[in-house]
């Protein structure tokens, strides 16, 4: 009987030597398990930029709005039904907009004579800072400003130069944020008058609001 | 009467206070679409005015606060809340907390309780030694039969341990020699069993003073010491442990909230970042805005960086960008108060501003740190020249300064002054403005060129370009100069003509031999140096004041 227990005494010194290994191993995979995806999320958190707020509008019908064009002529969203809509905030002080206000008369150049309609909208700006800017880039297609931010905010803009592009039932089918190119607008017009929804926002360099 | 007058009015205000309130505190629960973490109620920001605008018209509208809330849900998405609601990815936020938290509470736990049991294991109970003597001699002498149990004899339940553990001992022993068992195990095995038989053997001793009650002492007796050492060690070890722990917790926590109170501040504006320069090393100007530090002043200086700030007050100095040459010199101060140099050029900047008596004051401070400092002598000297009209102090301070000179161009120039003050000391005090317009007469105290600059380096220059046209006395590249003349957004090739206006301490005369180089600081900031700076000189330096087309060509990167 004592043998036995003897015995038992032993054993499980045996086993607690392997059982040390595979303790080992045990610490190692539960360390692993809680660390990683601590790591991940923090990754995550930090391959993130905080201050990109994406928009939940594409594939909604867009906000109405009228606005006043610098020549005193009222524009209304309404009116534009049918035709495919870009739609473009912009500010005199912010440089990407400047950056991009070439490439946006180009575009309209080749597309004015379309169904495609073009309007930049200014926010934050002064009307005297605005028609400088429209004479210095030379910009044809028509420019109104939203003094009060109602229509930026229901469009949720929040960097700027902001496109919007608008399909002819009124709904919001493509956006991009940051400075764009003549050959995206004609492309994503052309996707936009077909109704083409691309729900990945389009990247350039942007410019926070004021 | 006040009451009925007074009544509407009260009225009205009290109803538009309300929707005011009303309004921030809804906006206070929306995030600022352009700053990271403030609120739209506590954001400067122009977007943020108009959507409280937007907000107050909503609830005029009569609109509820949820519906105003998911309107900007609606443009900005989840993350315009500042709380997101607890659904899908979000609710992490609301969990992981808590979770965490939790975790900690047990790991904590956890580790306590171990450390606990390592210290009851680590410390066997404690028995006489020669009892353990006692139960060794007894294993080695006796044989295996010495251990069998003989029929029909009940033995005390004492004996009975003591025969059991005596036979584990001879098995191990047995099992070592077998080599069944490591030389750890077998020790520790061993010593354990000892342990436990010399605790037995105790016991039979104290049952043998008392045969009556031996059974019951033994059972009794046994496993109390035991469970009183383990009592004993639970209550004392973790005791201190835990509040050893708690301490270290406490004084961590301390040390946390210390530190990011310390390394938050509120932005100034909202191109800001929110941790400020004790965390990031950067001013409130964010990240790579070092002008902006420089000017705040926040970081603290160690004595590594006194070159450095000597340099950037130096170059602030040179450019007239006095408010960076003054924080430059009292960081240097503030590190080194007896610093010569700083004090010198802090008394330099005040004599420029028109400071006498502080001016002297500094030179003085200069002085006491280092009698012999050339620079303090002359600034001093020149100061109750100019300045004071006290010709035989400016003469002593220049007369030391002239015996510590070594010959050249400097030292004449010193000379000359002396005799000029002699001449003067003999007419007694004397309106100094003669004196310096005899040499405006004779020669202009000026000097005429053009700047202009190598082709090759033509597209190195931007539009933010400031040009300094810098004057030395004598015939060096360094020491302060005696004139500079400043120009914003400069076009090449420039015309340009420096006169007495430009001199940097006033009632010191542009005169004699001077060296001229010019500097276009690309970014127009004087503190940073960067590389991409052009330098050029006149290509026959010195030059005498009153020269004309001393033409300047910019022929070298920094």
């Amino acid at each position: 009987m004592e043998d036995r227990r003897l015995r038992i005494a032993r054993s499980s010194i045996v086993n607690f030597q392997s059982s040390r290994e595979t303790m080992h191993w045990r610490r190692v995979i539960i360390t692993l398990a809680i660390i990683l995806p601590l790591i991940g999320l923090l990754a995550y958190g930090f391959s993130r930029d905080p201050r990109y707020i994406n928009t939940p509008l594409i594939g909604r019908q867009a906000p109405p709005f009228t606005l006043t064009l610098f020549d005193g002529k009222k524009i209304s969203l309404d009116d534009l039904r049918g035709k495919a809509v870009f739609l473009n905030f912009w500010a005199s002080w912010c440089p990407p907009c400047r950056a991009e206000a070439r490439d946006l008369e180009v575009a309209w150049q080749q597309l004015k004579d379309t169904d495609a309609v073009f309007l930049g909208i200014d926010i934050q700006d002064t009307e005297k800072d605005a028609l400088a800017f429209i004479r210095e880039f030379n910009v044809t297609y028509p420019n109104g400003r939203d003094a009060a931010g109602k229509i930026a905010v229901d469009y949720g803009v929040w960097g700027i130069p902001e496109s919007f592009f608008i399909d002819p039932q009124g709904r919001i089918t493509y956006k991009h944020v940051g400075g764009i190119g003549s050959q995206i607008v004609t492309a994503k017009l052309e996707e936009a008058g077909r109704g083409v929804v691309t729900a990945k926002e389009g990247k350039g360099t942007y410019q926070s609001i004021r | 009467m006040i009451f009925f007058l007074l009544s509407p009015q009260v009225a009205l205000s009290a109803q538009t206070g309300d929707l005011e309130l009303q309004a921030r505190s809804i906006a206070a629960e929306l995030r600022c679409v352009v700053c990271q973490n403030l609120s739209v109620a506590d954001s400067p920001s122009e977007v943020a005015q108009q959507m409280r605008g937007i907000i107050r018209e909503q609830l005029q509208a009569g609109k509820t606060r949820e519906e105003i809330k998911a309107y900007f849900v609606s443009k900005y998405g989840e993350w315009v809340l500042l709380s997101p609601s607890p659904k899908g990815f979000s609710l992490l936020v609301w969990v992981l907390p808590f979770v965490a938290v939790i975790a900690g509470i047990l790991f904590v736990v956890f580790v306590v309780r171990r450390w606990a049991q390592k210290n009851n294991r680590a410390q066997p109970p404690k028995v006489d030694p020669a009892l353990i003597e006692r139960v060794q001699r007894d294993v080695a002498t006796a044989g295996a039969s010495d251990f069998e149990l003989e029929e029909g004899d009940v033995p005390s339940p004492l004996l009975q341990e003591r025969t059991r553990l005596y036979a584990n001992l001879k098995e191990l022993e047995f099992d070592y020699q077998a080599r069944k068992l490591s030389e750890a195990d077998y020790r520790d095995l061993r010593s354990s069993l000892e342990t436990q038989a010399a605790v037995v053997l105790r016991e039979l001793e104290l049952s043998a003073r008392s045969p009556s009650g031996a059974q019951a002492v033994a059972a009794k007796k046994r496993p109390a010491p035991e469970k009183e050492a383990a009592k004993v060690n639970r209550a004392s070890r973790p005791g201190w442990q835990l509040a050893a722990g708690g301490v270290f917790l406490l004084l961590f926590g301390i040390t946390l909230g210390v530190l990011l109170t310390r390394s938050l501040r509120p932005r100034a504006s909202e191109q800001d970042s929110v941790t400020g320069d004790f965390l990031t090393g950067t001013g409130p100007g964010g990240v790579g805005d070092r002008s902006r530090t420089m000017e705040t002043g926040m970081g603290a200086a160690s004595a590594k960086d006194i070159p450095a700030l000597l340099a950037q007050g130096r170059a602030a100095y040179e450019r007239q960008e006095w408010a960076k040459a003054i924080e430059a010199f009292k960081k240097t101060l503030s590190v080194d108060s007896n610093h010569p140099e700083a004090h010198t050029y802090m008394g330099l900047i005040l004599a420029q501003a028109g400071h006498a008596d502080g001016a002297l004051l500094a030179f003085d401070r200069a002085l006491a740190a280092n009698p012999e400092f050339p620079l303090a002598l002359w600034g001093k000297g020149m100061l109750l020249y100019r300045g004071k009209e006290d010709f035989t102090g400016a003469q002593q301070t220049l007369q030391k300064l002239v015996n510590l000179m070594p010959p050249g161009t400097e030292k004449t120039e010193v000379e000359k002054t002396l005799t000029e003050l002699d001449s003067l000391k003999g007419k007694g005090k004397q309106p100094v403005k003669k004196v310096e317009a005899s040499p405006t007469a004779s020669q202009p105290q000026q000097i005429n060129g053009v700047v202009s600059i190598d082709p090759k380096l033509k597209e190195k220059i931007n539009n933010r370009a400031v040009l300094f046209i810098i004057v030395r006395s004598g015939n060096t590249s360094a020491g302060p100069p005696l004139a500079v003349k400043k120009i914003d957004q400069p076009s090449f090739p420039l015309n340009y003509s420096i006169s007495p206006q430009d001199v940097m301490t006033p009632g010191v005369s542009l005169s004699g031999e001077v060296f001229i180089s010019a500097r276009l600081d690309q970014d127009g900031n004087a503190v940073t140096r960067e590389p991409g700076n052009l330098e050029g000189e006149y290509r026959k330096n010195p030059v005498k004041v009153g020269a004309q087309k001393v033409d300047i060509v910019l022929n070298r990167v920094m």
